[in-house]
């Protein structure tokens, strides 16, 4: 298996993935922790990602950059760029004029094309100025909304953060590691297990967004028998947080697990296995 | 916007990093910016950053989707997700740990398989990635054409790598597809093509080795 460090074929075959899973995770669990394997495998990882580059290459449809646009919510090009667009655009009819004019062979006109060319390109730098007035204007706009808006969602979420402080600085409370199935994601979250208050918290982020049809359920394994805790959806940036009460009966678990199962839960487990619990006894406090 | 990023918008990053920015940049400077210039100002919610980085890439995110999934809807489905993740959650790309088109091919790579796997086609599909590139009527563009959406770098290590891979026996050129685009492990290599698990280890090393000695040559 794993010796202190990785070896040159180690880094190759986990930046291709072909390891099995378990060992997999081994070296995803190592790497969080040694950087000069972290070195070995982003280089082989540089020479998997030729690997997929040098592919023939094939054109996306133009089309796709206007969808792509609108999911990511920039749903339009904005003042700037349209600007941009249209004062391009005038530009080049201005140009076209001129240049028409000077086909023309009217001499008498030269003087009077060459001042419009000369006041075409005092137009033209006042077009950029002002774009890039308009960008850094637009830009901080934006960033004043965002800001805005991140204030707002931290009110919010204040209060139910001091309940989470004080589990996690609960002398009866156990913190556990959660760990992606996907070996290249790691550690993802924390399981936070409060006897005192007899509640879990479940925070964790990478989560991807799940189909209509299937939630993500949490479920302890106590004495053999998996318990669930409920289910859960992560926030738009993959985020989630999920606090519920200690199940009747439960004072401690042996491991946890998150699975995809559909809509409104299973009272069985029965999907698949995303993230567990790990590194229990490490985190462990009491 | 002129200027460098400020190590405040570098967020989630181990240390400030600064990446040359044009001073006095117009909005069509952006093309020149390199990717980490480009992914700062996204940081910084540059609209006009992501649809330089959007053009510059979005060929070789879906040739990579392409090759994987082998089907063009579900390849323009994975360009999206991508590149909304990439707008969505920039500060997920750390410069320290490497090469932006790494992490960017990374990304796709493990989403396609995601889809290829929630799919259940591994198996079944004609062609993909358990045969070779499909055919289709779409324009196809080899790595030895110009592509003025790469660097120079870029392309010319595309090249050697490609110059690598033809120059690889085909059985060690098939397991490391196998791997990288079928998202099979070794065991699973190994029984598919009906041969011992040493000899796909063996084929995948020295596949590897091979590649990496002609990029080596290269520089």
């Amino acid at each position: 298996m794993l010796g202190e460090h990785l070896t040159q074929e180690q880094a190759d075959e986990y930046a291709i993935g072909s390891l099995e899973p378990e060992l997999e995770r081994a070296i995803a669990l190592h790497l969080a922790e040694c950087p000069a394997c972290r070195d070995i495998v982003r280089d082989a990882e540089r020479l998997a990602a030729l690997l997929a580059v040098s592919q023939p290459v094939r054109r996306a449809s133009p089309r796709l950059r206007q969808r792509v646009l609108t999911a990511a919510g920039i749903r339009k090009p904005g003042p700037a760029w349209r600007a941009f667009t249209i004062g391009r655009a005038a530009a080049g009819l201005a140009a076209i004029i001129v240049a028409a004019g000077a086909f023309s062979g009217m001499l008498g006109l030269r003087t009077q094309v060459n001042a419009l060319r000369s006041q075409n390109a005092d137009l033209q730098r006042q077009i950029d100025e002002a774009l890039s007035q308009k960008v850094a204007l637009a830009a901080l706009t934006q960033k004043l909304e965002d800001q805005e808006a991140v204030a707002a969602e931290l009110r919010e979420t204040l209060k139910s953060d001091s309940e989470l402080f004080i589990a996690l600085i609960s002398p009866s409370s156990q913190v556990a590691a959660v760990v992606s199935v996907d070996p290249s994601r790691g550690s993802i979250g924390r399981l936070v297990w409060d006897d005192d208050q007899k509640r879990v918290w479940f925070v964790a982020s990478q989560l991807r967004q799940l189909p209509p049809g299937e939630t993500y359920q949490l479920w302890v394994n106590s004495g053999g028998r998996y318990y669930s805790l409920g289910t859960f959806a992560p926030d738009d940036a993959g985020f989630a947080r999920y606090e519920t009460r200690l199940p009747e009966g439960i004072t401690s678990y042996d491991t946890a697990v998150v699975t995809i199962e559909r809509a409104g839960g299973s009272p069985t487990r029965e999907g698949p296995a995303v993230f567990f619990v790990t590194d229990l006894s490490r985190l462990t406090r009491n | 916007m002129d200027g460098n990023p400020t190590p405040a918008g570098i967020r989630n990053i181990d240390r400030a990093v600064e990446f040359p920015r044009p001073a006095g940049a117009e909005l069509a400077g952006r093309t020149e910016w390199t990717d980490e210039a480009l992914m700062l100002a996204i940081l910084e919610r540059d609209q006009h950053a992501f649809a330089v980085l959007y053009d510059r890439y979005v060929d070789l995110v879906y040739s990579a989707a392409y090759r994987i999934l082998g089907d063009a809807g579900l390849a323009e489905d994975t360009v999206q997700d991508v590149f909304v993740r990439l707008w969505r959650r920039p500060e997920t790309f750390i410069a320290e740990r490497g090469r932006f088109i790494s992490w960017l091919m990374s990304v796709t790579r493990h989403r396609a398989l995601d889809e290829l796997r929630a799919r259940g086609r591994r198996w079944k599909r004609e062609g993909g990635p358990l045969g070779d590139p499909v055919e289709s009527a779409e324009p196809v563009f080899h790595p030895g054409d110009p592509d003025p959406s790469a660097s120079a770098e870029l392309a010319e290590e595309r090249a050697a790598v490609r110059r690598a891979l033809e120059s690889l026996p085909a059985d060690q050129r098939r397991a490391l597809e196998l791997a990288y685009f079928g998202g099979l492990t070794q065991q699973e290599i190994a029984a598919y093509l009906h041969e011992p698990l040493g000899t796909i280890k063996t084929r995948i090393r020295l596949g590897m080795q091979k590649l990496r000695r002609g990029l080596e040559r290269h520089r």
